[in-house]
């Protein structure tokens, strides 16, 4: 509790977010490391060693889990109880679930890590953790709701804020799932290993309902929450138009939940069923444009700002990366253009561009923003920011131009035939010539990793500086006395 | 949002406040927004129209598209848009360009299909990603073989024979390459004095009175080596037994061995361990009996045909 404003401590829990907060970076330092492991992985092979424990088939998952639900998802516990209380002036209700939503999602992150290196999976994206630790994140969850309800129901504001309806959506909609998604039977009670309810190309179309409302729901709807937060906080400003948000965020909540089938183009998948997830990407193209709007306008009048303040330009970078992946996801979700973009880097790419240049430099955005509120004080350097910021956005544009090209290319080489009508390339010859471009991503990485350890360093500095301050605050109150 | 802008009075917030200071301007939604929104959908509608969309009970909106393929009694015929049918087209334009040339094929022997210069260019453009997607993953590329995997195709000494009938045939039955082991059968001396004859045929300086007892174990019904690889063990291609008097090795890496003693080493752990690694797989029912064919012409191009 200590480098936290006595008053402010007493009217908010803030100790939940503080713990949050730092896993969150923890997470993001530990999940992106190993990304940049397996982007080298991919282009030095030599570095799998002949380990199985850290080939990238094992290690792929252990990244995609810390950097989704550990760096994002402690981020969005921190921030959602930082705004629910904030803007419903209460603290939060839940006594002793409040604690325990952070161990035991602490819990989930490690143990799935270790059982994904060990080689336990269900096999589905974002999705494979087995068995028993879904029926952890389920209880964690129902838990996560009703603390958020509770808090929600007790506010001593007539209005519910526009951020918090996002984070409601981003919780209703996992909880629903997680849920289906992972209806799966156990081979025994002491086994990890379960079978999937569903099978052929049902389960596969439950996978991707879920793979894309993950993105969907906990990637976008929940982060677009922080940004209605943060976003007109920080620049001390007005949201631009209370009615776009409303518009947007029930036309995003309709259509999301109908796009997944999109990740099954040219599959067993019946025709008319990746029609519709077609055609609902493309009308999901402007209520998502609306979150980008709000924001960027929402900015506007603030502009003189973004030369000095590198906390705003993260968050207006964050929106102009929504923009350009949301724009990006539904020409992709075309058939004609899936045809060429589907099973190639170009997928990794866009996947990136969302995760890297909108979810994390929101985050990075929020966090350097409330982080110093939290402990009283302010960021200790933002000198450091700055370099933060360059290094990450340098890091993200790498990463998505070697993707693109890569991607691009494979598509045309494994489409390409000879005017005998024979197939231009063998498979082997793309991936040789993938080669540059991969360590070309690799390093696009290894700049955004070098930035986020400046991150946790400075917020570490930062930190100690609130609590020393708090402490000599503390002292001299006591001399006084 | 132009009017609110030029309103002299600005923006009107809601009136609410959160935080402190959290307010919302009341601005209407962007002109451009809502038709672009409105676009959007009518694309969707006419997305629907041309493709397979709503579900109906049972059946499906098959739409307006429709491709145009050539069914199995060979008839030209309409289906409405779909993956299956999209799939037929295609492949079939592709057949029909390749068609002449592999009717071509069939119909020649293969001695003149190299010899003719277009179809010769057709074998490397349909023989490359054949090969690469196929066979290189052990043969390696261009053919050039493993040792400890795949034997070498692009030199003149072949296991089960390099003629284009004996590659046709190994291609379209895969092999199976089999030496018994002789570690409970034979004394370690005595496998070491073979080891020591073995590769005395190949030209290495060895222990001259191991070879020659090697020798005579060889030729002698104890060991009885002559069986599969012959009295002057050159190997029988008829049942792939290998050439032992020439340098090219496949499975005991001896031009990789250091000294003499690494050398025997290699080759008494063959003699004791026997080989069932040597396997290739059946491509028939993989590969169509055309692309078998020119295949055929395409590896006994790369200069080791007989």
């Amino acid at each position: 509790m200590s480098g936290s404003n006595p008053a402010l401590a007493e009217q908010y829990d803030y100790e939940i977010i503080k713990k949050f907060s730092i896993m969150s970076i923890v997470w993001a330092v530990v999940g992106m490391s190993v990304g940049v492991y397996i982007a080298s992985e991919l282009t030095w092979p030599f570095l799998n060693f002949d380990i199985p424990y850290i080939t990238f088939g094992r290690f792929r998952p252990v990244h995609t889990s810390a950097v989704i639900f550990g760096f994002g998802g402690s981020a969005l516990f921190a921030t959602s109880y930082y705004v629910v209380q904030r803007t419903c002036q209460t603290r939060l209700w839940g006594g002793g679930l409040i604690p325990f939503t952070f161990w035991g999602w602490q819990a989930v992150i490690v143990l799935a890590a270790i059982s994904y290196v060990l080689g336990y999976s269900q096999g589905r994206e974002y999705a494979e953790m087995e068995w028993p630790i879904d029926l952890l994140i389920e209880v964690i969850w129902v838990s996560y709701l009703a603390i958020f309800v509770g808090t929600l129901m007790k506010r001593k504001q007539p209005h519910i804020y526009v951020a918090n309806w996002f984070y409601l959506a981003f919780i209703l909609a996992t909880a629903l799932l997680h849920t289906f998604n992972n209806l799966a039977v156990p081979i025994g009670l002491f086994s990890m290993k379960s079978y999937s309810l569903f099978s052929g190309a049902q389960d596969a179309m439950v996978q991707w309902w879920y793979g894309h409302n993950a993105v969907g729901f906990f990637l976008t709807a929940a982060f677009l929450g922080m940004m209605y937060y943060f976003v007109p906080k920080h620049a001390g400003r007005p949201v631009y138009s209370y009615r776009l948000s409303i518009v947007h965020f029930w036309a995003l909540s309709f259509m999301y939940m109908w796009v997944g089938t999109h990740h099954l183009h040219w599959t067993a998948l019946p025709d008319w069923a990746s029609t519709l997830g077609a055609t609902f990407s493309i009308m999901l193209l402007l209520p998502s444009w609306g979150g980008m709007i709000n924001g960027i306008m929402t900015l506007s009048g603030a502009w003189d700002r973004l030369r000095t303040d590198y906390v705003m330009r993260f968050m207006i970078v964050a929106l102009s990366f929504y923009g350009m992946s949301t724009f990006e996801g539904p020409l992709m979700a075309l058939k004609d253009v899936n045809a060429l973009s589907h099973y190639t880097d170009w997928t990794v790419g866009h996947v990136h561009s969302g995760a890297l240049g909108w979810v994390a430099m929101i985050s990075f955005g929020s966090l350097y923003h409330m982080i110093p509120k939290l402990w009283n004080t302010k960021l200790w350097s933002e000198k450091l920011v700055g370099i933060h910021f360059w290094l990450a956005t340098i890091g993200v544009l790498l990463y998505i131009t070697a993707m693109w090209i890569s991607g691009i290319s494979q598509g045309l080489m494994w489409r390409a035939f000879d005017d005998y009508g024979n197939l231009q390339y063998s498979f082997v010859e793309s991936v040789a010539a993938m080669h540059p471009f991969y360590m070309m991503r690799a390093i696009g990485g290894m700049f955004f990793l070098t930035g986020m350890c400046i991150m946790a360093f400075n917020i570490f500095k930062t930190i100690r500086q609130g609590v020393h301050q708090a402490n000599v605050a503390g002292q001299t109150a006591v001399a006084a006395a | 949002m132009a009017d609110n802008v030029q309103n002299n009075q600005g923006p009107q917030t809601t009136g609410h406040v959160w935080d402190g200071t959290l307010q919302e301007y009341n601005n209407p939604l962007p002109v451009w927004w809502t038709y672009a929104f409105y676009a959007t959908i009518v694309f969707a509608i006419a997305y629907w129209l041309y493709y397979p969309s709503w579900p109906i009970g049972q059946h499906f909106l098959t739409g307006f598209g429709k491709i145009e393929y050539t069914n199995a009694e060979g008839q030209k015929e309409d289906w409405h848009w779909n993956t299956r049918a999209k799939l037929l087209k295609e492949t079939e334009d592709a057949v029909a360009l390749q068609k002449p040339y592999y009717d071509k094929i069939m119909s020649l022997p293969f001695q003149q299909i190299s010899k003719d210069p277009q179809l010769y260019s057709f074998v490397q453009s349909a023989g490359k990603p054949l090969f690469a997607d196929n066979c290189a993953a052990c043969h390696q590329s261009g053919g050039s073989g493993k040792i400890g995997m795949a034997p070498n195709l692009a030199d003149d000494s072949w296991i089960y024979g390099g003629t284009y009938d004996k590659i046709q045939e190994t291609i379209t039955n895969g092999r199976h390459g089999y030496m018994p082991p002789f570690a409970e059968a034979l004394e370690p001396e005595q496998i070491d004095d073979l080891a020591n004859y073995v590769l005395s045929l190949s030209g290495n300086k060895v222990d001259p009175a191991k070879a020659a007892k090697g020798d005579e174990l060889f030729h002698s019904n104890t060991a009885a080596c002559f069986y599969c690889h012959g009295a002057n063990a050159k190997g029988r291609q008829d049942i792939g037994s290998a050439n032992l008097t020439d340098k090219i090795w496949l499975w005991a890496d001896v031009p990789d061995a250091q000294d003499t003693a690494g050398k025997v080493a290699l080759v008494t752990q063959v003699i004791k361990g026997g080989l069932n690694r040597g396997v290739m797989p059946t491509w028939q029912g993989r590969l169509s009996p055309e692309q078998i064919k020119l295949l055929t012409v395409y590896v006994h191009e790369f200069g080791g045909g007989q």
